[in-house]
């Protein structure tokens, strides 16, 4: 085993630019993907996230910058990248005369290495679907094939563009775990998508994008830590807490009073969330006020995007 | 891996039932069409032939045309063009053939009226007629006539109108599937992202091309197959011509291929794709003399005409097989075949890139 293949890093990609005539796609990005991590790439519509991707996979040639992929310059010989990963693409279909079974048996007859096509199949729970074409499927089922599809050559190394975009909530956990699965059996998984959700419940990693650039790039934890008032604190009383009092606690940012179905509620976003509500407990001591309900919940990541960039991640 | 894309492509092919309706249905319409409409399964034309009889030219003439299969030759002495005409506005004859009295070793001065309405029956009759005069005068000049002249007839048989017709539905039929239908393929294959998601695997996109290519040959060899043995069935001779006649078909094919490649390749969107494709081949599809003979074209109609691939597929289809020609003869139609594959081959080679997908 060489050095490249035992490096860690899966992809290394350095100051990567793509420019299409005026337009620029990318603006210099630079990131390592480690070995058999689910590293999410996360960003609006038009961050950027499709064409980093396709730079990667090979489709893709950047205008500069490199990029190596499982220890190979994928400028230099896209086809021997191209031979060991996995693709999923965005807005990509296959041949409508053809049944599932055929289509995954042509695509694994372009690899050296392949699976056979009812072992995939059943993977997705669509074995029994084997002979049907793919216009008969549901969006779900769609999916699950495209992503089972990517898995033919059994790659090292897999690639997701948006793989649950516009899927109902059920099938969506249902791409997870099929998601999770093909991380456990060894392979590194690189998804983007632009649901917060769906980049906090999976990835191990989460880079965000934004116009281009990559700006954070840590665990989704860890970017939520990044923020200086990381948690969300939420109380209900049958009767008010006084405002003065409540904006007085120590650390308490964001905060607002309002008068809603339940009761009083007092909302902040507080950085250290034990003393915040050890203060906001003792505040309704001394005032004399009973708590119905004391909430905590950490912040999310759309909280995170929102403090970066100034803008919503989705809607 | 190639035996599994080339089945695949083909698969592609045989299980889309419109391209197959395009490539195989249509055409038969067609020759069925044609083959209801030609006249030699029940209609003849009726010809009035004024001629003296007791000369022996007028006495030739008849005999000749007589022999002509779908000629119902009447014959009525004395009449002169405008009482012909007459008869022919009275639909009493389709056509009249009135030769004026002139002592025997003079030449005679003969006029041809044809009321056959359509222009096609109207080009195989008088062909046919002027064939048989030519004969009777060659006959007649009495001049040392060559061996090989005398034993090879004139003229041994009458072309029908569908014996004329159906290399041209055959040839119409293999050029709408390979430009329509490739054309078609390629930029579904493109708008499904089927081509975007082929280029993510290693899979060299020459072998994805010519797998594609290699299943639309295979069906024009079914097509060619088919299409004859129905067309012979029907009356047509294309069987003269041996196997030369579905190897010109086949070699012409090749550059309506390279046009449909083209055309995916500078078009966007399969809608536009295909109605170029079809603005391409309607077009030569009549102009080309498919359904009618070119010569019948105005003259200078008939100079761009034959720059077409079709025309000269069509030349030499017929030439091996109705005029019994060899395929020696055919040295012009094929060259301009073998350019037209070269040049198209060419364009289309830089026309059609994978990257774009």
């Amino acid at each position: 085993m060489d050095a490249q293949t035992a490096s860690t890093f899966v992809i290394e990609a350095h100051n990567l630019v793509k420019r299409y005539g005026d337009v620029t796609a990318l603006a210099g990005v630079s990131a390592e993907v480690q070995r058999g991590e689910i590293f999410g790439i996360l960003g609006p519509n038009g961050a950027g996230k499709t064409t980093l991707v396709e730079v990667l996979e090979g489709l893709t040639r950047p205008t500069e910058g490199t990029a190596r992929v499982l220890g190979v310059e994928v400028t230099q010989d896209p086809v021997a990248v191209k031979a060991r990963i996995g693709v999923q693409l965005q807005a990509a279909s296959y041949h409508q005369f053809l049944t599932l079974r055929e289509i995954l048996e042509l695509f694994g007859s372009f690899y050296p290495k392949r699976i056979p096509a009812m072992e995939l199949l059943e993977r997705v729970h669509l074995a029994e679907r084997a002979g049907a074409r793919i216009g008969t499927l549901s969006g779900g089922m769609k999916q699950r094939f495209s992503i089972v599809a990517a898995l033919v050559n059994d790659p090292e190394l897999v690639f997701f563009d948006e793989p649950t975009a516009g899927l109902d909530p059920d099938a969506r956990l249902d791409l997870w775990e099929i998601v999770r699965q093909v991380r456990d059996a060894g392979a590194t998984v690189v998804l983007t998508t632009h649901y917060m959700e769906e980049a906090q419940a999976l990835c191990d990693r989460v880079a965000f994008m934004n116009a281009g650039k990559m700006v954070a790039l840590d665990t989704p934890a860890g970017l939520i830590r990044s923020l200086n008032a990381p948690y969300r604190v939420m109380a209900t009383s049958a009767t008010p807490l006084s405002e003065a009092g409540v904006r007085g606690l120590p650390g308490a940012a964001e905060v607002e009073v309002a008068l809603g179905a339940d009761g009083h509620i007092v909302r902040l976003r507080a950085q250290d969330a034990p003393a915040v509500t050890a203060a906001l407990t003792a505040l309704a001591d001394r005032e004399g006020v009973r708590l119905v309900d004391l909430a905590v919940q950490p912040a999310s990541l759309e909280d995170v995007f929102m403090n970066i960039t100034g803008r919503k991640l989705s809607g | 891996m190639t035996r599994i894309l080339f089945s695949s492509s083909l698969k592609m092919l045989t299980r889309d039932k419109q391209a197959l309706f395009w490539a195989l249905i249509f055409p038969l319409i067609f020759l069925g069409v044609f083959k209801l409409f030609s006249g030699d399964a029940a209609g003849t034309t009726r010809l009035i032939v004024s001629v003296d009889t007791t000369s022996e030219r007028g006495r030739s003439l008849v005999d000749a045309l007589s022999q002509v299969g779908f000629l119902e030759v009447e014959v009525r002495p004395g009449l002169d063009e405008d009482s012909a005409r007459v008869l022919l506005l009275d639909d009493e004859a389709d056509a009249a053939l009135v030769v004026d009295p002139a002592a025997p070793n003079t030449p005679a001065n003969a006029v041809l009226l044809i009321g056959v309405s359509d222009p096609i029956g109207r080009q195989v009759t008088s062909a046919a007629i002027a064939s048989v005069v030519d004969r009777v005068n060659l006959v007649l000049t009495k001049v040392p006539v060559p061996i090989s002249m005398t034993t090879r007839p004139v003229e041994s048989k009458t072309t029908s109108f569908f014996q004329f017709v159906a290399p041209g539905i055959l040839g119409m039929g293999l050029m709408s599937f390979a430009t329509i239908g490739l054309a078609g393929s390629l930029s579904r294959y493109r708008e499904e992202g089927v081509l975007r998601r082929i280029r993510a695997t290693p899979l060299a996109p020459w072998r994805f091309f010519s797998s594609v290519l290699a299943a639309h040959l295979v069906i024009t060899g079914v097509q060619v197959v088919f299409l004859t043995l129905i067309a012979q069935m029907l009356g047509a001779d294309l069987f003269s011509g041996g196997i030369w006649a579905p190897l010109i078909a086949i070699f012409g094919t090749i550059s309506f291929l390279n046009i449909a490649v083209i055309l995916a390749g500078r078009v966007t969107g399969r809608g536009a794709v295909e109605g170029a494709a079809n603005a391409v081949t309607l077009p030569m599809m009549f102009l080309s003399g498919s359904f009618f003979p070119v010569s019948s074209l105005p003259e200078v109609m008939q100079t761009v005409v034959k720059v077409l691939p079709l025309t000269h597929m069509l030349d030499a289809l017929r030439g091996v097989t109705i005029e019994s020609e060899s395929i020696t003869e055919q040295w012009p139609s094929l060259l301009v075949l073998l350019a037209w594959a070269l040049v198209s081959f060419a364009v289309a080679r830089v026309s059609f890139r994978f990257e774009d997908a």
